[in-house]
């Protein structure tokens, strides 16, 4: 039992911003979407919720082929950035409001809209207007709406760029916790390579349309398919050395080690992070970025240099990942 | 500090030039005749509500063409907006060629002098015997006003976020749910309005009520007042005319008065910022 997007495109006026996209997701699995904005990530979402037609492929949850399902029928639970929330009713009207139009009888209604605030620790924010309430509020309100479709799918969409970065941290494990009670596919979609890394089971990287690799953090971390994901994932950024015969080395910030010998740098800059630093160096390579521990000191003359396993080499002109 | 008196005299002086006239006719109405000609002289008898007593039990009394305009009125906003909504809804979510050509169509029959068509007009009220009839005049009026009231109405809904109607669909609101729990209540702020100025144009209007309604017991406010004003080639009736305007104005204040709350409030405040 599964989500399955087999082949997926969309075309408009012409060009495909959407293509050749395979993914499964299974039951109880939380698969990030992330690339940079434009990249297609929200038009798979759109997609997958009936919102938008797909041009090509197919979508099947559990088995059945979904995709010319009308939105409506569909089965989604979908948080928005923005949480479309009903700003004339008040939080409970706007959890309710679906159950009254899919048959729902009052009473029961009553109950699943007071479970659900509680699941999502709301009840006193019931009568209130989504105005009233704070961004991490009517952002719970926005999930409980999604909980109480009872949905095959769950699809949210950046659905914590508008807080702030505290709440954000402190929301993420209630988020996971909350869409992953039901066992059910979920789609996140950021395009912050970090929220995807600390929430996702496996994370799905986007580019014009495209899937550039699908695997778990570690993994994308580790053995990125393309130099665009090395980029992407891991904050220090990547270094990428110049090309040398049609090979891009790139070695992350942290192997980088002071070896006698080694590449010389001039120090230009030092960042702290509280339990580690980063130097920004500069050398006949280009600016390195090197990530270091907060009691190394700068030595008088800084050499750096790396394991040759803990290179990263991609052919310069596909920017794909080459083995051995 | 310097431009306070400036704008308070503009103030004084805009506000006395539109209530000027109004003021006038309440004044005129609640005056004898003999004020009225001679209004410095010293009378006794300078206030009455004569011309109101006279207005109100004439035959048949004023009070008859108030509830005609108030028909002809409410039926003309309710058409109007029956039609306009689903219209307005279907243009702004509509898109291609024939969405195009409709919209510059609307506007191109708002920017249109309606008064070019009364003739043609009657003569269709004429052929389909829709004369003397009051709820036949709301036909022509619900019409008329199309052009204007969609325009209003989808500039409503344009502005109403994406994100809310997609979330009700997939919330599983089908189309009518959709329009019924979400989108009108959230366009209501500019329904009252589009609803006010269709009223106010069934309520002002002239050349149709005239051509249509012969029946004096049927007729509009507006051509009722015509008849007073010009009852008799020798003399003008001013008191009983004013008195006549100030009745007719009364609806339409309380009317903008009661809708204006729904103007004001900020429906969609909230709906979709963080």
């Amino acid at each position: 039992m599964s989500l399955k997007l087999n082949n997926l495109g969309r075309r408009i006026d012409g060009r495909w911003i959407l293509r050749h996209l395979d993914l499964e997701i299974q039951n109880g699995e939380c698969l990030a979407l992330v690339g940079a904005s434009g990249c297609g990530k929200s038009t798979t979402l759109r997609i997958i919720a009936g919102l938008d037609q797909a041009d090509e492929g197919s979508i099947t949850i559990d088995g059945t082929d979904v995709t010319s399902t009308a939105a409506v029928d569909r089965k989604v639970g979908m948080v928005f950035q923005s949480y479309a929330l009903f700003p004339h009713l008040s939080v409970a009207a706007n959890l309710e409001l679906g159950l009254k139009v899919r048959g729902v009888a009052p009473s029961e209604r009553q109950q699943r809209v007071r479970q659900v605030l509680q699941l999502v620790q709301l009840e006193e924010r019931a009568s209130q207007k989504p105005a009233q309430l704070s961004g991490g509020q009517r952002q719970r309100v926005a999930l409980a709406r999604a909980l109480l479709r009872d949905p095959l799918v769950y699809l949210l969409d950046e659905p914590m760029s508008n807080l702030d970065a505290q709440l954000r941290e402190e929301l993420r494990p209630e988020l996971r916790r909350l869409v992953l009670r039901d066992q059910k596919p979920v789609i996140y979609v950021t395009h912050d390579q970090h929220e995807a890394m600390a929430i996702a089971d496996r994370i799905a990287v986007l580019k014009d349309g495209q899937i550039e690799q699908v695997a778990n953090p570690i993994e994308l971390y580790k053995h990125p398919a393309s130099l665009y994901v090395a980029e992407f994932i891991g904050r220090p950024q990547i270094n990428v050395l110049p090309p040398e015969q049609g090979v891009i080395k790139a070695i992350r910030p942290e192997a980088l080690k002071l070896q006698a010998g080694g590449i010389a740098c001039e120090l230009l800059h030092r960042e702290w992070l509280g339990a580690s630093q980063i130097w920004q160096l500069d050398s006949r390579l280009g600016p390195l970025r090197m990530h270091v521990g907060s009691e190394q000191t700068v030595p008088e003359s800084i050499q750096v240099s790396w394991a040759p396993e803990q290179e990263h080499r991609f052919n310069a002109r596909s920017g794909k990942r080459l083995t051995a | 500090m310097k431009t306070l008196p400036v704008r308070r005299l503009l103030i004084v002086l805009l506000l006395s030039w539109s209530l000027g006239p109004l003021l006038w006719q309440l004044y005129t109405s609640f005056s004898t005749n003999e004020a009225l000609i001679t209004p410095f002289a010293n009378i006794d008898h300078r206030w009455t509500l004569n011309h109101y007593k006279d207005v109100l039990t004439g035959n048949p009394p004023f009070w008859r063409y108030l509830i005609n305009s108030l028909i002809v009125g409410t039926g003309s906003t309710i058409l109007t907006l029956c039609i306009a909504t689903p219209a307005a809804y279907a243009i702004t979510r509509s898109r291609g060629t024939i969405t195009n050509v409709a919209q510059t169509m609307l506007i191109v029959a708002a920017l249109f002098p309606y008064v070019l068509l009364f003739l043609a007009l009657l003569e269709v009220a004429r052929s389909l015997h829709l004369g003397n009839h009051l709820l036949a005049l709301t036909i022509p009026y619900a019409a008329l006003s199309q052009p204007l009231a969609i325009l209003l109405l989808s500039a409503a809904f344009r502005d109403l976020p994406i994100d809310l109607e997609d979330a009700a669909r997939l919330e599983g609101l089908g189309l009518w749910s959709r329009l019924r729990w979400v989108l009108i209540p959230l366009i209501a702020p500019a329904t009252a309005s589009t609803a006010i100025l269709v009223f106010l144009f069934a309520w002002n209007e002239y050349p149709i009520a005239l051509t249509w309604l012969s029946d004096s017991s049927l007729l509009t406010l507006p051509v009722a007042m015509a008849r007073i004003a010009g009852s008799s080639i020798y003399s003008v009736p001013y008191g009983a005319y004013a008195a006549a305007t100030v009745l007719g104005s009364i609806p339409l204040i309380a009317l903008v008065l009661i809708f204006q709350k729904s103007i004001v409030s900020g429906l969609t405040s909230g709906a979709v910022k963080g």
